[in-house]
């Protein structure tokens, strides 16, 4: 062996591919062995730079500057919001779990080949709560847009509605087929959909205190 | 009285009630230095909000309040800028109303909020985030930045759009004529989504909807991968896309993928029961 | 505290973090970007080699880290999950300045030839005891973009093959062998960095 081949077969020995030509060379070549060498010491010293000076202080008050802007970030509460809405902290969180435990549920199955005809181990699903017409968390927020001029009031019931009925259609769909992705993001955008439309109801509460 | 001089004292009359309805309506101008990508934010409950670029390093602000039912509570905070119309005990939807006009750098971050007013934000390349519920919102000329609009029903229009895009809206419409990016995503319940455009920058484009219908128009030369899926809806394609292996297995629902040129931009078009239309642009 | 107890304690206040996080917590916002942020700005800096660009892009990955935190489900290490969205976010970014992802096959039979009768006349002087962080940092800055992305997936992030391939949209192979060609470019980067230096004095 050369050191022509043995450059040439140098990115599978690298990636443990070795024969015993390939180690007799490098025995007997200074040339090849230096560059060995260097390879694996570049190699090894790259650790060294998977950590370096972080970001200037700038990046994080850009960050938290967007998420306060998105409404990720939750302002502290206001000492005369109603009780209902510091629930309504957390509720939101309740069509979130729900999707969280649907897709834990999703993962305890095994994939099915594609053209397989047997019927999914239907005993085997999670039950899986079926969003109500009216939760529990919905009613609070009815009940605060209940003050609001008919039509608006009105409006936002049938924004909730369809908000709902969006959840029922995709948990559905999840149910018939768990390892669905597209069923599963279109559970997961359901679920933002209501997010938003609580959002906007607490927002619209908030102008007109 | 004869007839003339009772279409006179008419007039007058009617002349006296309209004095006193203007005169209710209060103009007032703002003005604003700011540094380099300013955060501006408005929050309007009733009237529209209409934002442009002007020059640089300045905010200015002209809004017409139409009651002394609402008043305009401002603050600036180093390079923040937040104005937001403080509705008063009484006020409601037509004596809430203010009226904006603004001019901000070409670089600011924008967050806009009306419940019922009309939204347009226009030539800035600043991250802009519009919320409202009804009022119609419009997006012209932007780039560079991050776009996020939601919405409950109003009707969203943006165009000539490039950067980082993401709509939600439950009953709106969405029209995207010439929007392209890295990501570009939309969610909507029963809300039409109807795409013109290129899908170009080598991006991602999902649209999602409940019940609303879906509708690309792209041209022949689009460079796109295609994963489209309607449940309870149908799927039509104008283009022969080539083949390609689907990364989901397909039910009893309509759905088509394949790719279209080099494949460079994603597009998911995905809904529950709304008819998808992947178009050819006829020129 | 021992080291060995600090990651514990650090685990723990992370997975505290992530759901006080997905409740809008500001505070476990923050604990989450300095407890990742020098990592995913490291990626970043090494694949752009340019440091406003490096800041915009950590940026622009927690955003999207914490825009989709509340669908974090834990079955990945929430370090891993946030790293390969810093990935991609670095890499949609490369795209979208055209340049090369995939690297492309700079090298010519010829120029491989030459590179062993180079070798032949030089002097067998390893490398060992000349290269430390900061010069590898910068010959690493020197690389083309797409040796870089990929010697800084594999060498510097711990990615393998079939993952850089699946990232990145080339087989498994190129990945290999673009790797190879990244660390040949390295050392001749390096050891005419040394030269220029030998020179000098």
């Amino acid at each position: 062996m050369n050191c022509l081949q043995f450059e040439n077969a140098l990115s599978d020995y690298l990636e443990g591919t070795r024969t015993s030509e390939q180690q007799a060379h490098l025995n007997s070549c200074s040339t090849c062995s230096t560059l060995l060498a260097d390879l694996n010491l570049i190699s090894a010293e790259a650790l060294s730079l998977r950590e370096s000076d972080g970001p200037s202080a700038r990046v994080w008050s850009l960050i938290e500057a967007q998420l306060r802007q998105e409404g990720l970030i939750h302002q502290p509460s206001r000492p005369l919001l109603p009780e209902f809405f510091r629930r309504w902290r957390t509720a939101w969180l309740v069509p979130v779990a729900a999707a969280l435990l649907i897709a834990a549920g999703i993962k305890l199955y095994q994939p099915t080949k594609i053209g397989d005809n047997q019927p999914i181990a239907k005993e085997r699903i999670p039950s899986i709560p079926a969003s109500p017409a009216v939760s529990p968390e919905d009613k609070d927020i009815i009940t605060t847009v209940a003050s609001r001029p008919p039509a608006q009031a009105a409006a936002y019931r049938n924004d909730l509605a369809q908000a709902n009925a969006f959840i029922r259609d995709a948990q559905e769909a999840v149910k018939n087929d768990p390892n669905d992705f597209y069923s599963q993001q279109l559970l997961i955008n359901a679920y933002e959909q209501k997010q938003m439309v609580y959002r906007l109801a607490v927002d619209q509460d908030n102008d007109q205190q | 009285m004869s007839s003339g001089k009772c279409a006179a004292i008419a007039g007058v009359v009617l002349m006296l009630v309209g004095i006193s309805v203007c005169a209710e309506n209060v103009r007032k101008d703002l003005r604003f230095k700011v540094g380099k990508r300013p955060m501006i934010s408005i929050n309007n409950p009733y009237g529209p909000v209409v934002v442009r670029a002007g020059a640089a390093h300045e905010v200015l602000i002209t809004a017409i309040l139409h009651s002394d039912k609402v008043e305009l509570d401002q603050s600036k905070s180093h390079n923040r800028v937040d104005i937001i119309s403080h509705l008063l005990p009484g006020a409601d939807p037509v004596s809430g109303t203010v009226e904006y006009e603004i001019s901000v750098p070409p670089d600011a971050n924008l967050t806009l909020h009306s419940d019922n007013g009309r939204m347009h934000a226009e030539r800035l390349n600043g991250d802009l985030t519009l919320a409202g519920n009804d009022g119609p919102i419009e997006v012209l000329d932007c780039a560079g930045g991050h776009v996020h609009v939601r919405t409950l029903n109003g009707a969203v229009s943006l165009k000539n759009v490039h950067g980082h895009v993401e709509i939600m809206s439950v009953g709106g419409d969405v029209l995207m004529n010439g929007v392209t990016g890295t990501l570009v995503a939309v969610n909507s319940n029963s809300g039409r989504i109807e795409y013109e455009g290129d899908f170009g920058g080598e991006g991602e484009y999902a649209f999602s909807s409940h019940t609303g219908n879906i509708e690309a128009v792209a041209p022949a030369y689009a460079s796109i991968d295609v994963l489209a899926r309607s449940t309870n809806g149908i799927v039509q394609s104008d283009f022969s896309l080539d083949p390609k292996h689907a990364p989901f297995l397909v039910r009893g629902a309509n759905s088509l993928s394949g790719t279209l040129g080099k494949a460079a931009s994603s597009v998911k078009l995905f809904s529950f029961s709304g008819k998808i239309r992947l178009k050819k642009r006829q020129n | 505290m021992t080291d060995a107890k600090r990651p514990q304690r650090s685990k723990l206040s992370e997975a505290e973090a992530i759901e006080r996080a997905k409740q809008g917590d500001a505070e476990a916002f923050e604990l989450l970007y300095d407890l990742h942020k020098r990592r995913v700005y490291s990626l970043c800096l090494r694949m752009t080699g340019n440091t406003a660009s490096a800041e915009d892009l950590t940026q622009e990955a927690f955003l999207q880290l914490f825009r989709k935190i509340s669908t974090f489900r834990g079955e990945s290490a929430f370090s891993t999950w946030l790293h390969r969205m810093a990935v991609n976010v670095v890499l949609m970014q490369l795209r979208k300045k055209n340049l090369p992802v995939v690297p492309i096959d700079e090298t010519t039979e010829g120029e491989e030839e030459g590179t062993i009768r180079k070798e032949l006349g030089a002097p067998d002087e390893r490398l060992a005891g000349s290269i430390d962080r900061l010069h590898l940092q910068r010959a690493v800055d020197e690389l083309p973009p797409g040796y870089r992305t990929i010697f800084v997936l594999h060498d510097v992030e711990g990615y393998e093959h079939n993952e850089i391939a699946t990232m990145i949209g080339c087989s498994i192979g190129n990945s290999k062998s673009q790797l190879h060609k990244a660390r040949i470019k390295l050392r001749d980067l390096l050891r005419a960095s040394r030269a220029e230096k030998a020179g000098k004095r």
